[in-house]
């Protein structure tokens, strides 16, 4: 009996390490957040671009569950502190991989960069959020824009409503909504991953204050305790109170989305990744919904974030992750995925045609044409994430308060600037 | 005899831990064995003194205990080690930063309200869940429909069945004020009125949250007094007061809780350790929300770690929760039990 116990435990621990050890050369280890809806089936595409290219490439994924990428985190973080980084991951363009770099868990791709001619084929805004300390890192895949509001079309023309441009338009049309429909509200919110609220807020700051305040703001270059615009940005979001659903902090940004499906909501203000929803919904573009960016005008300014994958460093297979990255840049990779998934593609000599819906074919043709009205948004971007995680919970408790008490939202804000020293923290951000 | 044998040979296993403990062992052995078998004892013993430990009795036996009190104990100074660092960002970082996180943690809003939230739960999650389950386990013990009983604690101890994960998310469905179970009834019966906000009121949140885990624990916390009252002989003692004239009211509390007290100890004392790492109920219902206002600590010190990137001030957040429990849970147990064994 003794001895059974004893071969057992001693060759469960062989094979333990024989399985370790024994693993093919081609194989990547991918760490990614996409797993909801919409975005699994945007993963499945780019590992088939993957495999057309590469087909001797083995992927195994690591996709944690929940979306989002808190619980992804969790797990790569205990990875990389243990010294066993996969040998890919995604990581949002600006803050987040700036925390991975200053780390010295990622290598510089300055020759993959030049070898593709990267830097030439996606809009410069795009390409500083992957540069620090004069070296590009990782590879961006898609341009996420966050200022949109999308709206039930159906409704505004039934209501003879227009795509208000400003925050004083968007108002009288959130008014009118209320009046024709009391049983609707004009505007969807959910809070519950807290950053949404926050979406609300940057049109509203950059409405008030231009995108040159906008980033200075983010780089924590303002006083808040003294300015103005901020003040005001936060009075306009109180006033919006009574046409924003009520229950919004218990929702997440999805089932937001399907208020307005639902017929409970009329806007809801959301990034790119919402169209993925609608179609989820069977909601077609520019028939059932349509989008604006907000705030409108002739000085029409797009914030936005990207997703990209990055090269480790002591990864165990750097040559498949290369490979990778390779097809990562290529619009073989970046077309089938972006279109799935609901972003924009990274590259601009990308024909904007090959978006199904209107509302894309637009904003792509935009960034092509006026590639420097890109901003990078907050949306864990400019400053670094100790920040921005507690400043999406601030508004998104300002915006649940029954009564939101401007001066202590302000004071909240401007601690927070100053303990996690924003002002340090993202002076590598240069715009324009 | 077997206890005595199952005795020494615990204690040689931990020799190699306290080598003190060897000769205390040697003469239990020998005390506690009946006579005619102290040989077979001794010859027994010797066999493992002699051998010490053989490589699969390690593995069996040793292996486990020292992997948990290194992961337990090991963890906990690797908390309050990482707690006094400067590890902030992706990167260990070990530098001594003293008390730098503990200053900041107390500085900031969202700490305070994760303690009082903490105490809430402390208090609310505790006291309610203990006198409701006095009240149920008196009537299903000695109540008037005790036909019943069988099919009464089968239905409350349901959800002690289930994880927090789905009764969270059923609950947090049934709050939903707008499309849930609860505010939909209040409106079918023509309460409207009393329709509420639930846990979408900053200022009420958490005491919604609290009522699921109230809903979740009492069948546990009837089970455990169920089970006491039944060691104690409490219908005899009942029937004799009840023809002495006592009234109900009177004999629930200065005969069944006094000779339930064991049971009601040990059931707080449960009871304060799960509210006090309270975490998946606000996961799952709130995440947090509204804002901040349901936060706790154990999920603050999620958000802080892994999402803030500050591991020291999650660490930091760890230790406070140790010492939480350390100054209530903990002195709270002892005196339980000490009064138990009286």
């Amino acid at each position: 009996m003794r001895k059974i116990v004893c071969v057992l435990i001693v060759l469960s621990v062989f094979s333990a390490v024989g399985a370790s050890v024994a693993s093919a050369d081609r194989t990547l280890e991918i760490f990614h957040w996409w797993v909801g809806p919409g975005e699994r089936e945007a993963a499945d595409e780019w590992f088939k671009a993957l495999h057309a290219k590469y087909p001797d490439i083995q992927v195994v994924e690591n996709p944690v569950a929940g979306g989002g990428g808190v619980s992804q985190r969790v797990v790569l973080q205990g990875r990389l502190a243990a010294g066993l980084p996969p040998d890919t991951w995604q990581a949002l363009g600006g803050a987040e991989l700036k925390a991975y770099v200053d780390g010295g868990f990622v290598l510089p791709l300055d020759d993959l960069w030049a070898q593709l001619n990267y830097r030439k084929a996606i809009p410069g805004p795009l390409a500083n959020t992957f540069k620090f300390n004069g070296h590009y890192y990782g590879i961006p895949l898609n341009m996420h824009i966050e200022n949109i509001m999308y709206y039930n079309k159906k409704l505004f023309t039934e209501l003879g409503l227009k795509e208000p441009k400003n925050f004083d338009d968007l108002m009288k049309v959130m008014a009118a909504i209320k009046k024709a429909k009391p049983q609707m509200y004009p505007l969807g919110l959910g809070t519950k991953e807290k950053w949404e609220a926050a979406f609300v807020l940057d049109g509203i700051i950059l409405g008030e204050g231009g995108p040159q305040y906008y980033v200075k703001l983010f780089k924590g270059e303002i006083d808040v305790t003294k300015d103005k615009i901020f003040r005001t940005a936060l009075e306009k979001l109180a006033q919006m109170k009574p046409y924003v659903y009520p229950y919004h902090s218990n929702l997440t940004w999805d089932q937001s989305v399907s208020l307005v499906v639902s017929g409970d909501a009329a806007m809801v203000s959301m990034g790119t990744w919402a169209i993925g929803a609608f179609l989820s919904n069977k909601w077609t573009p520019g028939v059932d919904f349509g989008a604006y960016t907000f705030p409108q005008g002739k000085d029409r300014y797009l914030l936005f974030h990207a997703d990209s994958f990055v090269l480790p460093k002591g990864t165990a297979h750097p040559d498949t992750a290369l490979d990778f990255l390779k097809v990562t840049a290529s619009p073989d990779l970046q077309v089938p995925c972006d279109v799935v998934q609901g972003g924009l593609v990274a590259r601009i000599d990308i024909d904007p045609k090959v978006f199904p819906d209107p509302i894309r074919q637009e904003m792509q043709a935009y960034i092509r044409d006026n590639p420097t009205k890109l901003i990078l948004d907050q949306h864990g971007s400019i400053a670094p994430a100790s920040f921005s995680s507690e400043y999406w919970t601030a508004i998104a408790g300002f915006m649940a308060a029954d009564k939101p008490n401007i001066d202590k939202t302000i004071a909240q804000v401007d601690t927070l600037f100053k303990t996690y020293e924003v002002k340090k923290g993202a002076a590598w951000y240069v715009w324009p | 005899m077997r206890l005595s044998l199952i005795l020494t040979e615990r204690r040689n296993s931990f020799t190699f831990l306290c080598p003190s403990l060897k000769t205390h062992s040697t003469q239990k052995g020998i005390v506690v064995g009946t006579s005619n078998r102290i040989e077979t004892v001794q010859a027994k013993r010797r066999k493992y003194v002699r051998s010490k430990y053989t490589l699969p009795e390690f593995l069996v036996f040793k292996l486990p205990l020292l992997i948990f009190v290194g992961l337990l104990y090991g963890m906990l100074v690797w908390t309050i080690v990482v707690s006094f660092s400067n590890w902030q960002g992706t990167a260990p970082n070990f530098d001594f930063a003293g008390f730098k996180w503990y200053r900041l943690m107390v500085g900031l809003d969202r700490f305070q309200v994760d303690v009082a939230n903490n105490l809430k739960w402390l208090s609310l999650g505790v006291i309610p869940t203990v006198i409701l389950a006095i009240f149920i386990a008196y009537l299903l013990e000695l109540g008037s429909f005790r036909k019943l009983e069988s099919y009464i604690r089968t239905l409350i101890l349901y959800p002690v069945a289930m994880s927090f994960i789905v009764t969270g998310t059923i609950w947090s469905w049934m709050f939903d004020p707008d499309k849930g179970v609860l505010n939909t009834i209040l409106r079918g019966v023509g309460l409207g009125a009393l329709q509420g906000r639930f846990d979408t009121n900053p200022s009420t949140a958490t005491y919604w949250l609290i009522l699921i885990f109230v809903w979740q624990y009492l069948g546990f916390a009837v089970i455990i007094l169920q089970a006491s009252l039944r060691t104690a002989d409490i219908h005899e003692m009942t029937e004799s007061a009840l023809i002495d004239g006592a009234s109900r009211l009177r004999i629930l509390l200065q005969i069944i809780i006094p000779n339930i007290r064991s049971g009601i100890l040990v059931l707080v004392s449960l009871l304060l350790i799960s509210t006090l790492k309270v975490f998946d109920i606000v996961y799952i219902v709130t995440f947090g929300g509204p804002g901040s206002a349901t936060d706790v600590l154990a999920f603050y010190m999620l958000i802080a770690t892994f999402q803030q990137h500050l591991v020291s001030l999650g660490a930091g957040i760890g230790v406070i929760i140790f010492l939480l429990a350390a100054i209530i849970v903990v002195p709270y147990t002892i005196y339980a039990f000490r009064k138990w064994f009286e």
